[in-house]
């Protein structure tokens, strides 16, 4: 049996976010896959937690950014510095330029911002005064918008939802989870010790991408998304974007699971966080639609 | 490792080699084929481009079509399939490149033979049987010294009889009953003229009658009682029969004496269909000449008085009867080692001092004694009685040994024609009746341990080898006429036309067919088994869930059935495997092995517990 090469991170940081393993894992496969992740969840819930977490496992530089009305894409990108000792400007990179940016309430930011944002998420670099800047690798964002307090937000319209491979939601804590945390049983993620470096990481990406994908499981993929556009489904459907970032995220997933190969299973466990956010409903319907027996 | 396509060419030529030593090179199809063959392996030698390489199994293919054509048994024809089967292979090999296992290439090359069946069967059916054209002229004498009944019989000069028990022809009847033992007599060669010691054929006109181009459409086609023949190298061209009968193939050709020849002498086995025919064949109702009176005078003075005795009584019957009579009051004794008998009336020795011979000596005084009463009577050496073999599971068959060689006598009588007498049968009939009931019973005598073992094989190939030959032989040019007569009646212009369009829509067919194997995206083996799997967990009322996985499931159900958890959980594990991960050919084998196992295991859980 093939060893799941992260379990021992996934155990670490159950330590620090306690009741929390689904998520985690599932934050772990979207950094695995090179995407991007939003959360969208209540304050407290320990989304900088996770962020930062993550971070330290792999041994990442990690900054947070509070995402307010009146930031601009400058306070983002970093701006040209005028030196006044050598009499030239040298660029000063802004918290864009780190491995994990944990982006809190995106959504209070203006449209403007957020674009920066995405356009640097997609492009992996910052073009700062004509001079393009690369962005760290690897480069991972995590997004936190809180869904419920809407007064004064401007929300993320899809065509931005769709470039966060995921969207997750941490939820409550169970009760035994909770009174564990009470009686401060877990541990500042400070004390995190990392598993693996930002080199082992990138190398785990290439593995996750490897991954094998046989004809069946492409069909499996090809059927879910054919469903979900089908006219008596509500809007418009899994983008191919979409279905790349699922096989991508299954990909990831069956790392994790410790396989050399992607199943339906990987799929399935993906789908909810990788779809839901894109259809506006729930995924599930989409997974008792379409026949997993094959 | 993948065999190379050379190596596949190389040994198709030398399956085909193999073929080679049975063919009769009397005939220009023979050339061709060993022709054939020496140009392919030039051809390969030199090869060096693909088209060249291709060409070279072109001609393997070729050639085996050629040997098929003129070898049709068994051994033959499984050397034919496996130097077309290795052709094919080879030319797949070229085609594909490395990389194809055997098994790949065994598998590919099984599916095109079996793609081109429905052509082959039409032609095989429809196309008219012809003649051989190419009958060379009669090579008299072609000299192998081959073990079997000389065309001289003189059994003075013999002094014991060897057991030889080389194998002389086999025959099965399509009723699967063997004969009684009464009528196990194999006529071979006629004996008629006598120089008063030595009995020796009279050369007439070879073939001179023929047994007649069968009646075609009548229904008895299928219907009538059949034998087939399988007759061993013989240096004679005379065949074992029963005396009745028309033949399939038709270079056959029964003597005025009534010997049935070959038109080729025989150096290979030949296999032959007798039907049999109620009416009294020609050769028994033609009258005696005066070759078959003749007795050489002063030869054996003894034996002429007792004749001339005989010639009072007025009726040929009553000559033979006072024959017998006299035959079975004196004290004579079968033995299988008499000794030599003088050169001059040796006869007069045998029949008046010694009293003691084998079946030779009873036939050659018989006939003497007849043609000395004044009838007409001559000698016949053949086979009497043969082993009743039952293969397993195949066609039981007569199997034939040079020790079963006899010879008797015939006899003219007025109305009747030409009459079997068996004089050795008078003195003892449990020694000169050696085949029939008694020999039959005491199975394979005197063989012990190995050699035992090894005659059981041999009696199974040859049962296998009957079968083949009944199978091909019984469709045979009048099985044809009749099948061409219900389907087209008169209207014969059609034949070309139907055998084109259909060998061409069958062909068009094998190569669909083909192309449906390859065609990927369909209900698969996998898949098959999956669904079987699917309702027998229905049938313990187990549905899947929407969108559920066939692992998932399988887990779901081996918590519901404990009994069979294992099986489902190693069920789940392999089809993931086999449908989902990259694997090398051996482990896929064994998963496959395993996924077999485990539904197995699933199928044969009772139902109760499932």
């Amino acid at each position: 049996m093939a060893s799941r090469p992260l379990q021992p991170l996934i155990t670490a940081i159950g330590r620090v976010l306690l009741g929390k393993e689904e998520p985690v894992k599932l934050a772990l496969a979207c950094l695995l896959a090179r995407g991007h992740l939003l959360i969208e969840d209540l304050p407290g819930m320990g989304k900088t937690t996770l962020a930062e977490a993550l971070a330290r496992g792999f041994g990442l530089s990690f900054k947070r950014v509070s995402f307010t009305s009146d930031l601009l894409p400058a306070d983002l990108t970093g701006i040209n510095v005028f030196d006044a000792a050598n009499t030239r400007f040298h660029f000063q990179p802004g918290p864009l330029f780190s491995q994990v940016l944990l982006a809190d309430e995106i959504n209070r930011a203006s449209p403007r911002t957020q674009s920066a944002l995405l356009e640097a998420m997609a492009a992996g670099r910052v073009s700062v005064d004509g001079v393009s800047h690369p962005l760290p690798q690897p480069f991972l964002v995590i997004a936190t918008q809180n869904g419920i307090d809407q007064v004064g937000t401007a929300p993320l319209p899809e065509s931005q939802l769709d470039r966060f491979l995921m969207r997750l939601s941490l939820g409550f804590p169970n009760r035994e989870a909770e009174r564990a945390l009470l009686s401060g049983a877990a541990l500042p993620p400070a004390s995190l010790e990392p598993i693996s470096n930002p080199a082992g990481l990138l190398e785990l990406q290439g593995q996750a991408a490897a991954q094998h994908c046989s004809t069946a499981l492409l069909d499996y993929v090809l059927d879910l998304a054919a469903f979900s556009r089908r006219g008596d489904q509500p809007g418009p459907g899994l983008s191919p974007r979409a279905c790349q970032g699922l096989v991508a995220a299954a990909r990831a997933w069956s790392l994790l699971e410790g396989r050399d190969h992607v199943t339906p299973t990987d799929v399935q466990a993906v789908l909810p966080a990788v779809a839901n956010h894109r259809l506006q409903r729930d995924a599930a319907a989409l997974l008792a639609g379409v026949d997993g027996l094959r | 490792m993948s065999p190379s396509a050379r190596w596949l060419q190389i040994l198709g030529l030398a399956v085909l080699g193999a073929g080679l030593p049975g063919l009769d090179f009397g005939a220009p199809l023979g050339w061709l084929s060993a022709g054939l063959l020496l140009l392919a392996a030039l051809k390969l030698a030199e090869a060096r481009s693909l088209q060249e390489r291709r060409l070279v199994s072109l001609l393997t293919l070729i050639g085996c079509g050629v040997q098929g054509a003129q070898q049709p048994e068994l051994l033959p024809s499984v050397l034919q399939l496996l130097g077309t089967g290795l052709a094919l292979a080879g030319l797949l090999a070229l085609e594909v490149g490395a990389g194809l296992s055997w098994r790949a290439l065994l598998r590919r090359s099984l599916t095109v033979l079996v793609a081109a069946l429905p052509m082959a069967l039409l032609l095989f059916l429809l196309v008219p049987r012809l003649d051989p054209l190419w009958t060379a002229p009669n090579l008299q004498g072609s000299g192998a010294a081959v073990t079997g009944l000389s065309a001289d019989l003189d059994p003075g000069s013999i002094a014991s009889l060897a057991n030889d028990e080389a194998p002389a022809a086999r025959v099965s009847f399509s009723g699967n009953t063997p004969p009684d033992p009464q009528g196990r007599y194999w006529r071979v060669i006629v004996h008629e003229r006598f120089d008063g010691r030595r009995w020796s054929r009279l050369d007439e006109p070879a073939t001179a009658a023929v047994p007649q181009a069968t009646p075609p459409g009548s229904a008895e086609g299928a219907a009538t009682p059949s034998q087939v023949w399988l007759a061993e190298p013989s240096p004679v061209q005379a065949l074992p029969w029963a005396g009745t009968g028309q033949g399939s193939p038709s270079q056959l050709r029964v003597s005025p004496g009534g010997e049935l020849r070959r038109q080729l002498p025989g150096r290979e086995r030949l296999a032959y269909l007798l039907r049999d025919v109620d009416r009294p064949q020609p050769w028994q109702q033609r009258p005696p000449t005066l070759v078959d009176l003749t007795l050489p005078v002063g030869s054996n003075p003894q034996l002429e008085a007792l004749g001339e005795r005989w010639r009072a009584l007025p009726q040929p019957e009553q000559r033979l009867a006072a024959a017998e009579a006299w035959f079975t009051s004196q004290n004579f004794r079968y033995s299988r080692t008499p000794g030599v008998l003088p050169a001059r009336q040796g006869l007069d020795v045998f029949l008046f001092e010694r009293r003691e011979g084998f079946c030779g000596h009873y036939a050659s005084a018989f006939t003497a004694l007849m043609r000395a009463a004044g009838v007409p009577a001559r000698v016949v050496s053949g086979y009497l009685g043969g082993r009743w073999v039952q293969p397993l599971g195949g066609t039981p068959y007569l199997d034939l040994r040079q020790s079963d060689a006899h010879a008797w006598s015939e006899v003219w009588l007025p109305n009747r024609g030409w009459q079997r007498v068996d004089p050795s049968a008078w003195v003892g009939a449990s020694a000169s009746n050696p085949a029939g009931a008694a020999r039959s019973a005491a199975g394979p005598v005197n063989l012990q341990g190995w050699r035992r073992g090894i005659q059981w094989l041999q009696w199974q190939w040859w049962g296998l080898d009957l079968a083949w030959n009944r199978w091909w032989l019984g469709f045979d040019q009048a099985s044809q006429e009749a099948l061409l007569e219900r389907l087209f009646g008169d209207q014969r212009q059609g034949l070309g036309l139907v055998l084109l369009g259909g060998a061409g829509s069958l062909l068009a067919l094998g190569i669909g067919w083909l192309q449906w194997l390859q065609a990927p995206a369909r209900g698969d083996r996998l898949d098959r088994d999956l669904r079987a799997v699917i309702r027998r967990l229905q049938q313990a009322g187990i549905e899947p869930a929407p969108g559920e996985t066939f692992e998932q499931l399988c887990l779901r159900a081996g918590e519901r059935l404990p009994a069979s958890r294992e099986a489902l959980q190693e069920l789940g594990r392999c089809h993931r495997l086999l449908r989902f991960a990259r694997l090398e050919p051996t482990a896929r084998a064994r998963h496959w092995a395993a996924w077999r196992t485990a539904l197995r295991s699933l199928q044969r859980s009772p139902k109760s517990t499932l």
